[in-house]
């Protein structure tokens, strides 16, 4: 029992936020809704190409891209900056492209082989 | 290396025990041999050979003495006062450059004295140089500004300068390639003597005395010579600039890169100055063995030909008969729709002289795959008898530095102050330090020193070999005599019968002669990478492609203008890779944009058989892209995929092909002599008649625009113009006299 | 009373301006007012410029573009030394005290920016490489 709590206590970090996965998971699920309920006014303030229904999946898909993540603080961190966002994009301190920026892929991918690097130009 | 490392431990632990015997005898010093002078500099005691100068003797000891005049490889003069050092029991400081040394001398270089002459001499040298450094395009490198700063005095004496003025010198006109501000002048008199003796033209002097003193031509006229532009790195200020450098860039903006030069086959070793991926300007780089620290001026001025006529991007020739700029993809696609409905027999490929190895191997690799095996240079050279079968036959055996011990020199069928300036100076050196003999069998050009001229007929070189011509005899009793084949003359028709001669000649005199390892053969090429392509298996020559009527061919840097659209099956596909928009790119059907010599990092081999690597200093302009990627990338639409992708992996297949290009900067010695010389079969003494053993390049003129960079050249075209206008100058000595 | 007479009388004296109760309507689509005035001067372009006191300054002094430009009109369609009476800048206008034209005066341009005539920078720096032209046939 001792050396359980010795070994216990050595493994305990100090939490950042959340003390265990449960409360973890209510902070998700909380930026989550706070989120899914912003995505209309987004629509509207930034007037973005995208129906509230394409914000929202992409809203659902940008949380399911971190699934992974079983961190608790790890986790924390990234309620963290997902707060921040959508207090920036909330304010509009963010611009249009900023939003536009989740929804496009606007690095292309490097080119592997001889033939394409040869087209490209890169070596 | 590695199974050597116990052998050095070993010298070491030597070296340690002799220097611990040492100590204990109470000898700290090795015994002098007797023949060498003891001298002290600071106190130091070094040991020197006699008849060394002071300055030398300082430089043993590892303190360098400032200097303006003083040149190794210049006579010295002795004029410009900087490196006075006291010398004790002397009464007045010396100039250690021209003061030789005496036993037991005990040099102070950094004494009161020392210090008060130098400050005395630069106070003197700046009484006259104007303080214009901010627009003065030796600033940053110059000795003036170094010295003055490191040895002058900390404040100025002139205060009367406000009305009297300084000494101002007009500027002389010497040609389009130096800058002359004579005002800069310190008198120190290095560009006189690189003239006369190093170039070998005696353009430069002075006139006058004390202020009135002058460096100049005297009347004005062009400074003709080949190597010219050296002058302006000699210049210790900056009196003497380079011309099409002027105001471009300052000495700590560039970046510097060190290549290998392409314009003719000595292969100097440069300096690529670089800036915002420009090239600014070319440096010598220092390489004993090969150029000194002398280019010629092609090589230093030619840059700018690097910027014109450049092809940057992909053409192919429409339906009516033009060339239109392209992308690389349809570019490949049209070649490789016509490659895959040729025959591969009805492939051939054509290099020019001034490509790459790694282009050279890519290109016969991808047509040994398509199944054609005609690859051939522009550049002919005879296959007659052993023909490139054995390397020594078509390499300069002796190597360039090898001239110097040679005591007797037989150039044919070459002018080699036009076609290798360096080779040039370097019998020229020989010819000054030693009883060097040189004969010609050619034309009676100016070759800058005095030689014997015998004739231009084929059958001085068949009197020769059969003891007929009292040549012959000063052959045989030379010790090392040197043989130079010109390329030029190997041109024409039926040149195998010179190579034979020559060859059978050199065997003749090497058998006999007492020195064993003493090469008599050399070849002197003119194409930078002739030599390379003649080791990576290229056959020289296009008659033999041309015999096969190719439908598809490949001109990989060809510009010579050896192969017509008449050579050629009907509607052959002509494609051209390349850098410069010359011959070659003019009759192709698609012109694929490379690199050229600054823009790559390639394997060069000289004429001695010398693969060196030069290095990348700029990116290839727009769309080009380095000429073995190219083929590399067409190799894969055309579906023979090559088998390298990195630069390693082609270096590696290099190697594999010749041992040459697995160790850059040496020459790989040729052997088989006796073995080439027994596959000579004697020929008939009936021979086919042969042309006069003329050089290609006879004057000054001939000699700027050779290939297509510096056909491309702004500043060679000058040069042309320049020694066209002094023709006419009726001051300026006939070349020719 | 007179307040509503006045209104009639103003209604009429636009009907005037503008030619009729249709002009009145057209004129609407183009300028987004109710105005008359009297006539002040027409420069070379068409422009014609009115000027009525009873406004208020600022909005005494007009332009009406001509039909020619449709509904592409635009500040810089006035010419400078109309500009200059416009903008209160002067209280002549150009037809009474002409401004003296220097040899040097370039002539008036409007802002051809988003058309196809726009001014689009371009480098002046010589390239740094001469790329090589194929010979025409």
């Amino acid at each position: 029992m001792a050396t359980r709590s010795v070994q216990q206590g050595l493994k305990q970090v100090k939490p950042m936020l959340s003390v265990d996965r449960t409360e973890a998971r209510r902070r998700v699920l909380n930026l989550y809704k706070a989120w899914y309920r912003q995505v209309p006014y987004v629509v509207k303030d930034f007037h973005i190409p995208v129906t509230v229904e394409q914000g929202r999946a992409k809203v659902r898909e940008m949380f399911l891209k971190n699934k992974h993540v079983s961190d608790v603080r790890a986790i924390d961190m990234l309620v963290i900056k997902g707060q921040m966002d959508l207090v920036e994009t909330a304010n509009i301190w963010k611009q249009r492209n900023h939003i536009m920026m989740f929804f496009q892929d606007t690095v292309n991918p490097k080119p592997a082989d001889f033939l394409s690097k040869f087209y490209e130009g890169q070596d | 290396m590695l199974r050597l490392w116990p052998l050095r431990q070993i010298s070491r632990l030597q070296n340690a025990i002799s220097l611990t015997q040492q100590a204990c005898n109470k000898s700290s010093v090795p015994a002098p041999s007797p023949e060498l002078v003891e001298v002290f500099v600071d106190d130091k005691q070094v040991f020197v050979e006699p008849g060394t100068t002071v300055l030398q003797a300082c430089a043993a000891a590892g303190v360098e003495i400032p200097r303006f005049c003083y040149h190794d490889r210049l006579s010295i003069a002795g004029n410009c006062r900087m490196c006075l050092v006291e010398v004790e029991r002397s009464a007045k400081p010396v100039a250690s450059c021209a003061m030789p040394v005496m036993k037991g001398m005990k040099v102070k270089t950094d004494s009161p004295v020392t210090r008060k002459a130098r400050e005395g001499v630069m106070e003197f040298l700046l009484v006259n140089h104007p303080l214009d450094c901010p627009i003065c395009d030796q600033g940053g490198e110059c000795d003036l500004q170094d010295q003055s700063m490191a040895f002058g005095s900390d404040r100025s004496r002139f205060t009367d300068n406000a009305f009297t003025g300084k000494r101002a010198v007009e500027d002389k006109n010497i040609g389009p390639l130096i800058k002359t501000i004579m005002t800069r002048c310190i008198h120190c008199t290095r560009c006189i003597r690189f003239a006369s003796e190093i170039a070998g033209v005696e353009d430069l002097g002075t006139s006058g005395r004390g202020t009135e003193m002058q460096v100049g031509t005297y009347v004005e006229k062009m400074f003709k010579s080949e190597m010219s532009g050296n002058v302006i790195d000699l210049c210790p200020v900056g009196a003497l600039t380079s011309k099409p450098y002027a105001f471009t860039a300052r000495p700590w903006e560039n970046r510097r890169i060190e290549s290998v030069d392409v314009m003719d086959a000595v292969g100097s070793n440069i300096v690529v100055c670089m800036r915002s991926n420009e090239v600014m300007r070319i440096l010598p780089r220092l390489n004993e063995d090969i150029n000194e620290e002398w280019i010629s001026d092609k090589t230093r001025f030619a840059y700018d030909g690097l910027k014109r006529q450049r092809l940057t991007t992909p053409f192919v020739r429409s339906g009516t008969g033009e060339l239109v700029p392209a992308d690389w993809e349809s570019a490949f696609v049209k070649i490789a729709e016509r490659v895959n409905a040729t025959d591969g027999d009805l492939i051939a490929g054509v290099a020019g002289g001034q490509v790459d190895a790694e282009a050279l191997i890519a290109l016969k690799d991808m047509l040994n795959r398509l199944g054609s095996e005609s690859v051939c240079t522009e550049e002919k050279f005879p296959m007659t008898n052993s023909g490139i079968d054995f390397r020594s036959n078509y390499i300069m055996n002796t190597t360039i530095s090898g001239i110097e011990e040679s005591d007797l020199i037989l150039l044919v069928g070459t002018n080699p102050r036009l076609e290798a300036p360096l080779v040039n100076a370097r019998i020229r050196k020989t010819w000054i330090n030693s009883d060097l003999c040189v004969t010609v069998l050619g034309a009676p050009v100016d070759l800058s020193y005095d030689y014997q001229y015998l004739g231009d007929s084929f059958e001085l070189l068949t009197d020769i070999l059969n003891d007929k011509h009292p040549l012959a005899k000063g052959l045989k009793e030379a010790s090392k005599p040197m043989i130079i084949l010109g390329s030029a003359v190997l041109q024409g028709e039926n040149s195998g019968a010179i190579l034979d001669t020559v060859k059978s000649l050199s065997e003749k005199l090497r058998a006999g002669s007492e020195q064993e390892d003493w090469k008599v053969f050399n070849v002197l090429h003119t194409q930078a990478n002739q030599v390379g392509a003649l080791d990576l298996g290229y056959a020289p020559g296009v008659d033999a492609m041309k015999g096969s009527k190719p439908s598809v061919l490949f001109l990989l840097g060809a510009d010579a203008g050896t192969v017509k659209r008449e050579d050629l099956y009907e509607n052959a596909l002509v494609v051209y890779i390349g850098h410069h928009g010359d011959y070659g790119a003019q009759i192709a059907d698609v012109v694929l944009p490379a690199a050229a010599y600054t823009e790559k990092d390639a394997v060069y081999v000289n004429t001695e058989g010398r693969a060196q690597i030069g290095r990348q200093a700029v990116s290839p302009p727009g769309m080009a892209r380095q000429d073995w990627k190219i083929i590399r990338a067409l190799s894969e639409m055309l579906g023979v995929t090559l088998p390298y992708d990195k630069l390693s992996d082609v270096r590696a297949r290099l190697g594999e092909v010749s041992p040459t290009f697995n160790h850059a900067g040496q020459v790989e010695d040729a052997g088989f002599f006796n073995l080439s010389d027994s596959a000579t079969v004697p020929r008939k003494e009936s021979r086919p008649a042969v042309q006069p053993l003329s050089p290609a390049l006879l004057s000054l003129r001939d000699f700027y625009m050779t290939d297509p960079i510096s056909r491309a050249s702004l500043t060679m075209a000058k040069c042309v113009q320049a020694v066209d206008d002094a023709e006419k100058n009726p001051y300026s000595k006939p070349e020719q006299s | 009373m007179a307040k509503y007479i006045e209104k009639i009388s103003n209604a009429l004296k636009i009907v005037k301006h503008n030619g009729g109760i249709v002009g009145t309507y057209l004129g609407l689509y183009r300028r987004d007012d109710f105005k008359w005035g009297t006539f002040v001067g027409e420069d070379k372009y068409g422009n014609k410029y009115y000027k009525n006191d009873y406004f208020f300054m600022g909005k005494s002094r007009w332009v009406e573009y001509p039909l020619s430009v449709g509904h592409d009109y635009d500040a810089s369609q006035i010419p400078s030394e109309w500009h200059r009476w416009l903008q209160y800048i002067a209280d002549e206008p150009p037809t009474q005290l002409p401004l003296p034209h220097r040899p040097w005066m370039a002539d008036h341009t409007e802002n051809f920016s988003g058309t196809s005539r726009e001014y689009v920078p371009y480098s002046t720096t010589r390239p740094k490489v001469e790329a090589w032209v194929p010979p025409k046939k």
